[in-house]
């Protein structure tokens, strides 16, 4: 196997009396795509936060290890990610400072890590605007924040993400302001960089029908824990752990009514003990509230519920 | 159903007159472009089109926190355009917005909850039990714990700000909401809780709704009729059922056919060539014909007028009666 560009080691969040995540492990290597998907508030954004060295004020890490290129990024405060994993954050609105073009700031991002001149990095910068379709690349670099649209700012920063060159994208439901058509395009993109020069790509998202376009494997959280994990081909064809079958079977192209998952994720306050996931299980039984389940492998897929042999109730997927 | 919102020929520039940092005049760019539309009292209205043809604009403009250069606004059948922003805003109080960007919407510096008891309390809710009661039921039925309100917004994940988001317009039971994205970076489950908590909604308190969105299939669940935008233009109006099962315009049938599938199979139709489209650069005709493969010299010449395709259902291109006999695969 390959030596991943990243690799998650068994880590813990907690802010005060939240556990935000707990026991996380994932790998991407070079050239690689990874999915991680879960219900809101299960600690998606948090675990990109880890992996970028930029976890909130009062965040502890109790556990774990987060290795970039070899390097331990909590030990040395992000400071070997910086300039080499391109980052995309969920809120593209909160990302730019409203008050400077939004090419120079990335222009000055390009400034304190990417070789070259200004006039270099200007022609770089026109070029990925291109490619992230902004209409009028070169006067887009000139314009405020605020006259851009939604998704054209969510495309500035994918194209801000981009432009040191990382070995790492890490993207954060970066393309949920965006049309179909416009979507394939920068899915393109990004399959293009990670075929020709190796780009790793972490990607969080809602949409299975991204995941199954673009990524090769997918780690599904629930309430701060992996559920399930393995190529997501096998993971969309036939779910094991119950949470993941029921998540999918709320897929429009699946699901006949507007299904749901009773219940909701526990606050990160006041997670229940044992399975996380057994307060709204159909298969919950006894012991299912006392321990936390193991991970177990199964057919190159990795499974935390002892009972993902057995059937759900019909009910349970209606 | 009575029309309780439209729009006549409306345009809307935006960016001109000021003068940049440099103290060059920029020229003004016509987000949206002659735009009709008809709301019916109690439908779900919806919008699609291209990240950046102006449908965030559009509806600014309808709750008046942008000025119209032309046309008309109507709010039950009544003239309501006209005037600037803060006046145009107050006179359009029943209609009410959802905004994009779940950041944008909310104080850091306020508990969401406040947030949320400063907006009843406005709109007239003066007993501070049952404004508790309310928001509650409301934290409640977005799937979010009651115990919320006490956090500031950089305390909550992405999905759950937009939950409050949500909640925040929900709670004025405005007669129109416009919702801008509001499925946007929520999961299955929780985008299927919130569709539901809408329909209920708008079953017990008659609302209405105009909905923006990317996502396909959760459009063509929840809307009564659609329009499609291209570039400041509706190219397409019809019922949902229309605008899937058979769509005119080259635009629609490329927008429809590039949505992914969960069993990753291929897109069924060839990605749109050409550049993004420019404002700045309007192509002549028809707006659409630089990435259009049915495009014929008229299409750069004259703009397509807009011709029944049957009852309900409307399409502005001069080509679309070839699409008929060239059926496409949809999305299921
Ligand atoms: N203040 C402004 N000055 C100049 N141009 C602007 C301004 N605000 C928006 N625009 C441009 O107007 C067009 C329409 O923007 P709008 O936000 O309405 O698009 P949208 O359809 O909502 O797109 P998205 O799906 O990406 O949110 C875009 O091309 C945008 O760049
Ligand atoms: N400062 C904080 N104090 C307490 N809880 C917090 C704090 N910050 C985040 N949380 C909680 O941690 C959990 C995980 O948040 P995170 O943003 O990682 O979720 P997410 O999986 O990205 O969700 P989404 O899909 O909605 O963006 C949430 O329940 C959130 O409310
Ligand atoms: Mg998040
Ligand atoms: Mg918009």
């Amino acid at each position: 196997m390959i030596a991943p560009v990243l690799s998650v080691q068994r880590l813990s969040v907690r802010i005060g009396a939240a556990r935000i995540l707990d026991d996380v492990s994932l790998a991407v290597p070079a050239g690689g795509t990874l999915g991680v998907v879960g219900e809101s508030g299960c600690g998606k954004s948090t675990l990109l936060r880890a992996i970028l060295g930029i976890l909130p004020r009062g965040a502890e890490v109790p556990g774990g290890a987060v290795l970039f290129g070899g390097r331990d990024i909590l030990a040395d405060g992000g400071a070997s990610a910086r300039g080499r994993i391109g980052f995309v954050p969920q809120d593209p609105y909160l990302s730019l400072n409203p008050v400077f073009r939004a090419g120079d700031q990335i222009l000055e991002i390009m400034r304190r890590h990417a070789p070259g001149t200004r006039r270099d990095h200007r022609a770089r910068l026109v070029e990925l605007f291109r490619a992230v379709q902004l209409p009028e690349p070169e006067a887009a670099l000139a314009k405020y924040p605020h006259q851009f649209s939604g998704g054209q700012r969510q495309r500035l920063l994918i194209a801000a993400a981009l432009c040191c060159d990382p070995a790492l994208l890490v993207a954060d439901e970066p393309t949920t302001a965006l049309d179909v058509t416009t979507q394939r395009e920068i899915l393109a993109l990004l399959q293009g960089l990670a075929a020709a020069r190796g780009l790793a790509l972490l990607f969080v998202t809602h949409d299975f029908g991204v995941l199954a376009s673009l990524c090769e494997s997918v780690t599904v959280l629930y309430a701060g824990r992996v559920a399930e994990s393995g190529p997501t081909r096998d993971v969309l064809d036939d779910p094991r752990h119950p949470y993941t079958r029921m998540l999918l079977a709320c897929h429009p192209d699946r699901a006949t009514a507007l299904a749901g998952i009773p219940g909701t994720v526990p606050a990160a306050t006041a997670q229940p003990d044992g399975c996380r996931f057994h307060p709204r299980c159909p298969l919950a039984r006894g012991d299912c509230a006392l321990d936390v389940p193991q991970p177990v492998l199964h057919r190159g897929r990795v499974i935390a519920c002892p009972y993902h042999a057995e059937a759900l109730p019909e009910v349970a997927l209606a | 159903m009575p029309e309780i919102l439209g729009a006549r020929e409306l345009v809307v520039a935006l960016g001109g007159g000021r003068r940049g940092l440099l103290g060059r005049r920029t020229a003004a760019v016509r987000a949206v472009d002659g735009v009709s539309l008809s709301i019916a009292e109690g439908e779900t209205f919806g919008i699609v089109g291209e990240s950046g043809c102006g449908k965030t604009t559009l509806a600014r403009t309808l709750l008046g926190l942008q000025r119209e250069a032309t046309g008309e606004i109507l709010l039950d059948g009544r003239r309501a355009s006209g005037r600037a922003p803060p006046a145009a805003r107050r006179d359009r109080a029943a209609v009410q917005y959802v905004h994009q960007d779940p950041g944008a919407a909310l104080d850091p510096w306020w508990r969401v909850g406040a947030t949320m008891d400063e907006g009843l309390r406005i709109h007239g809710v003066r007993d501070a039990g049952q404004r508790a009661a309310r928001i509650a039921e409301m934290l409640e039925a977005v799937g979010l714990d009651a115990a919320m309100a006490v956090r500031y917004p950089h305390e909550l994940s992405g999905g759950q700000q937009r939950r409050i988001g949500l909640a925040r317009i929900l709670l004025l039971r405005p007669r129109v909401v416009i919702l801008d994205e509001p499925t946007a970076g929520l999961d299955l489950s929780v985008q299927a809780a919130v569709l539901r908590l809408l329909r209920d909604l708008r079953g017990r308190f008659g609302l209405t709704y105009v909905f923006i969105s990317h996502d396909l299939s959760v459009v063509r669940r929840v809307c009564d009729r659609i329009a499609v935008m291209y570039l400041g233009r509706i190219v397409e109006e019809g019922s949902a059922e229309q605008v899937f099962a058979a769509p005119r315009h080259p635009y629609t049938r490329a927008l429809l056919a590039a949505a992914p599938h969960l069993d990753g199979r291929a897109s069924t139709a060839p990605p749109l060539t050409g550049d993004p489209p420019s404002l700045r650069a309007v192509p002549p005709g028809c707006r659409f014909h630089p990435r259009c493969a049915l495009a014929r010299a008229e299409c750069a010449v004259t703009p397509p007028p807009t011709d029944t395709v049957a009852a309900g259902h409307a399409v502005a291109c001069h080509r679309w009666r070839e699409t008929v006999d060239a059926p496409e695969k949809v999305p299921a």
